[in-house]
């Protein structure tokens, strides 16, 4: 899974000359958080994000409340944006990881997705968040099961074979080293098209392999 | 089941709410489209059918801001991307159009400048929008050609749009409109004046590059079968108001408005003939936007009209299924309960028993020569070149049967009738028609059989006189060929004109008075003037809308079963053929492919091409399945057609021939008779044609989840 397969193509996007009253109702309007600046046929000039709106304190004070009503009417998106150089961007060929790894590491919530400077799209919380679920198999029906099982080689090999024993199949999958428990492994299935007790039986005839949860429902 | 996945974000791109469009007119406004809302997201392609006039351009005009300089948006709001278009500077507007939104229109060559080079064309985009430098607009314009399939990519840049043929210009067009990558494609009637096999090619293209791009596209045109296999959601407008929008599968399987339901009869289904279904037209016509009923604009023409739907315009409703009708009496409408209104006359069709051959053809051959422009040319050195037009037809049409002559455009049906009908003579070949040989051209002919021999065009506008009335048209061929003595030739032209169901009224009318409909009716009218024995059909109903065309087909069907007459019937749409036709000739390039019953033609054993061609028709049965048979390449030139079957180059069965095919193309193939006249042109012995599965499949309703 790739930035370029959950990212949100066709980002809602402003110019540099849109007055900010006319982003804030863009804005709040389609429920986004971030609002790509771009010029020249869709380079990104800068990003907007909700914080950018907020008024500053420190540039109004001075200012009577008619001077404050000229200079918040006057104000373009490319006044109050955050400079290209500041926004953290993402290629559509990065891993989501990587890209979710951005947003945790910068503490953002979204990142602009370019390529040679072009915007193609945005990937936000949100989308990473979709993909997560994608992956653990949540939008299709079956049984959600957690295995864990010692941290070597072949242990996966023994899941994998009873699986194939059976026929089944897995439409989603997760695996991560079991929190406080160093030296196992937990790994997420999801097997469409099965009882619990069908996939109850099969599975806890593993060695050395235990299951932790097993559900329908999620 | 599973439920849909997405992913990224997916709301609308376009969204239209109440929007009401008005062109300003001497004497005031008309409004040519009134509350009409919809919304298309990312990735999907919203479908927008109705007949001629209703508006569905103007729409897409509209979201541009194309609509001149009488036309505005009066109302609502038309939201792109979150953002008003309505009312924003013409500056903001064209930045958008050049960047998010891009336009696909009917005719390529009027998108392509005709006198830059393709890839000049194709490179301005990218270097005037993105401000990229040659090198890297080339690089990129390259592979977007390569993206739709343009064969020899970089070879096609330096052409002129007059130098590849009509499929590939729309793919040029295609690439270029997908350059920028837009958000919005907005596309009309982007393959209605391609061939069948291009416009399947095309249409595959479209919905693969619609996954790819995520981009939204709203698809307008008038044919249903294109819908149902393109879009995902579709609105159905009709004069000016979208009157119901739903997905594809709910609109084709349960219609409810009966507009939409009206139009579903209109059309024939691919398989049905003449002896086993109907077509119903929608009687009366599409109103003018100044004269539009106060209440439900489909009220007049509605076989369920009410009390109520003549007081009171209905708003659209969300139905339990979702669909959104624009009907007061939606939920109460049954359509298997329909009964034909008692003002639409239908045909007795009765099957007629094949009478004495009216028309032998043997053997026919139809060359043009082609001069050179060399010097040598010029002086008769080089031997002549021909263009193989025609090349052994042989074919036999009985009296009172109607044939059907179907192939891609530049195959030979037009100059096959019009070598008939003695507007060209023939280069070899027999052609006897009622015992009188007919192979010179009309000048050579008797009278007696010009009058027996008759024809119907494709453009009614084309081949009446402007300054002509129409009762004068239609009596001319009476005089000219003395059929009816002259006191009764009024009363003769008002008898047809009735038969046509124009009433007597018309007899003064102007050609330009008259709609396209009317217009093919007088046409038709004055070919049976003189009571022809043989009636030629060229294209008859291709420029028709669909309720239209069923009209036409009825009156023609009427027509051979109350006179007898027998026709030989152009079209390029395989259904309106099989519908229509007794017996089917399959053409390519010059030569006979296939010919036989019509339902012997459509179903195996079938001729490579004929299976082909079945596979490319789009089918308004948003359930029926395809198999997926696309021919490469586009038809070879008749000036040096392929040796030993015409066929061979892109026959995509031909290793099932003997000899691997070898023998394809180097020896012509033989005619196998497969029974009851059935013949085909073919290598592969017919063990083997009769092994094909059929082509179209309806497949029942399944979607269980494979991991």
């Amino acid at each position: 899974m790739l930035v370029k397969d959950i990212m949100t193509r066709h980002p809602i996007m402003a110019a540099s000359d849109t007055p900010v009253t006319e982003v804030q109702s863009i804005m709040s309007q389609n429920g986004i958080r971030h609002l790509p600046v771009v010029g020249d046929g869709k380079r990104l000039q800068g990003l907007i994000t909700r914080q950018r709106l907020a008024l500053k304190a420190d540039e109004l004070g001075s200012l009577n409340v008619w001077e404050i009503t000229r200079h918040i009417s006057q104000l373009r998106a490319g006044q109050i944006m955050l400079k290209r150089a500041q926004v953290i961007t993402v290629t559509p060929n990065r891993t989501v990881e990587r890209a979710a790894a951005l947003l945790t590491d910068y503490k953002i919530s979204g990142l602009p997705v370019v390529e040679e400077e072009i915007v193609v799209g945005i990937i936000t919380e949100t989308d990473l968040l979709r993909a997560f679920q994608i992956m653990l198999g949540l939008p299709m029906s079956g049984v959600r099961v957690t295995v864990r099982m010692p941290n070597r080689k072949g242990e996966f090999n023994k899941l994998s074979s009873v699986i194939a024993q059976n026929g089944w199949g897995v439409t989603g999958m997760g695996s991560f080293p079991t929190p406080r428990n160093p030296g196992k492994y937990d790994l997420v299935l999801k097997i469409p098209d099965v009882s619990v007790d069908e996939v109850q039986e099969a599975l806890s005839s593993i060695p050395d392999q235990t299951i932790v949860d097993i559900r329908a429902a999620v | 089941m599973a439920s849909e996945i997405t992913y990224g974000h997916t709301g609308p791109v376009l969204k239209l709410e109440d929007v009401a469009i008005a062109y300003k007119v001497r004497g005031g406004e008309i409004e040519a489209v009134q509350n009409v809302s919809f919304e298309i997201n990312r990735g999907e392609s919203h479908g927008i059918v109705g007949e001629s006039g209703c508006g569905k351009s103007t729409v897409a005009w509209a979201i541009v801001n194309f609509l001149g300089a009488n036309g505005y948006v009066k109302r609502g709001s038309v939201k792109f991307l979150g953002q008003e278009l309505v009312g924003k500077r013409g500056e903001d507007l064209r930045r958008l159009r050049g960047d998010q939104i891009a336009m696909v229109y009917q005719d390529p060559m009027q998108a392509l400048n005709p006198s830059m080079r393709l890839g000049d064309q194709l490179k301005e985009v990218l270097t005037v929008h993105r401000g990229l430098s040659n090198a890297e607009a080339e690089k990129r314009a390259i592979e977007m050609l390569e993206r739709v399939y343009m064969p020899d990519a970089a070879n096609v840049m330096k052409r002129f749009p007059h130098q590849i043929s009509g499929g590939q210009q729309q793919r040029v067009v295609i690439a270029m409109a997908l350059l920028n990558n837009p958000a919005l494609l907005i596309m009309d009637e982007p393959t209605t004046a391609l061939d069948v096999t291009v416009e399947a090619a095309v249409l595959d293209l479209i919905a693969e590059l619609r996954r790819e791009f995520d981009t939204a596209i709203m698809y307008i045109t008038h044919n249903l079968g294109v819908v149902a296999r393109v879009c995902t959601k579709v609105g159905v407008m009709y004069a000016g108001e979208m009157v119901e929008r739903g997905t594809v599968e709910q609109i084709f399987k349960h219609p409810q408005h009966p507009y939409t339901q009206g139009l579903m009869r209109c059309v024939p289904k691919l398989g049905a003939d003449k002896a086993s279904s109907m077509l119903y037209p929608i009687r009366g016509r599409v109103p003018p936007p100044n004269s539009r009923p106060i209440g439900c604009i489909f009220g007049p023409r509605c076989d369920y009209a009410r009390e109520r739907c003549r007081l009171e315009r209905p708003q659209p409703r969300i139905m339990s299924n979702g669909v959104e009708v624009r009907c007061h009496f939606a939920e109460e409408i049954d359509p298997a309960q329909w009964q034909p209104h008692e003002d639409i006359e239908l045909p007795t069709v009765h099957e007629v028993a094949p009478g004495e051959p009216l028309l032998k053809i043997e053997h026919l051959k139809k060359y043009y020569e082609v001069s050179g422009t060399t010097l040598k040319d010029l002086l008769g050195l080089t031997p002549k070149r021909y263009v193989k037009a025609v090349e052994d037809a042989t074919f036999t049409v009985r009296q009172g049967r109607t044939l059907g002559v179907v192939g891609e455009s530049g195959c030979g049906k037009s100059t096959l009738i019009k070598t008939i009908i003695g507007l060209e003579n023939s280069t070899d070949g027999k052609a006897e028609f009622m015992g009188f040989d007919i192979t010179g051209d009309i000048s050579s002919r008797d009278l007696a059989v010009i009058k027996e021999l008759q024809m119907v065009f494709q453009n009614p506008d084309s081949t009446m006189n402007p300054s002509y009335t129409v009762g004068q048209q239609i009596a001319r061929p009476m005089l000219r060929f003395k059929t009816v003595p002259k006191k009764q030739v009024r009363q003769e032209v008002i008898k047809l004109l009735q038969a046509m169901r124009l009433g007597e009224n018309y007899m003064d009318r102007l050609p330009r008075q008259l709609s396209g409909g009317e217009k093919q009716r007088v046409g038709i009218a004055r070919a049976l003037a003189s009571h022809p024995n043989l009636v030629l059909c060229d294209e008859p109903v291709s420029a028709l809308d669909v309720s239209v065309q069923a009209a036409i087909l009825n009156l023609l069907l009427d027509l051979q079963s109350k006179l007898g007459t027998t026709m030989v019937f152009i079209a390029h749409d395989l259904s309106v053929v099989r519908f229509f036709s007794d017996d089917v000739a399959v053409m390519y390039l010059g030569q006979i492919m296939e010919i036989g019953p019509a339902d012997a033609i459509y179903a195996p054993p079938y001729h490579p091409y004929t299976e082909a061609l079945l596979s490319a028709v789009p089918i308004p049965d948003p359930t029926a399945e395809q198999k997926h048979i696309r021919l490469e390449g586009s038809v070879p030139s008749a000036l040096d057609p392929p040796s030993g079957c015409r066929f061979h180059t892109r026959c995509p069965r031909r290793h099932l021939a003997p000899e691997e095919g070898a023998v394809c193309a180097t020896q012509i193939p033989p005619w196998q008779e497969i029974g009851n006249g059935h013949k085909i042109f073919c290598h592969i012995p017919q063990e083997i044609l009769r092994t094909f599965e059929p082509v179209i499949s309806i497949k029942e309703k399944d979607e269980s989840h494979v991991s």
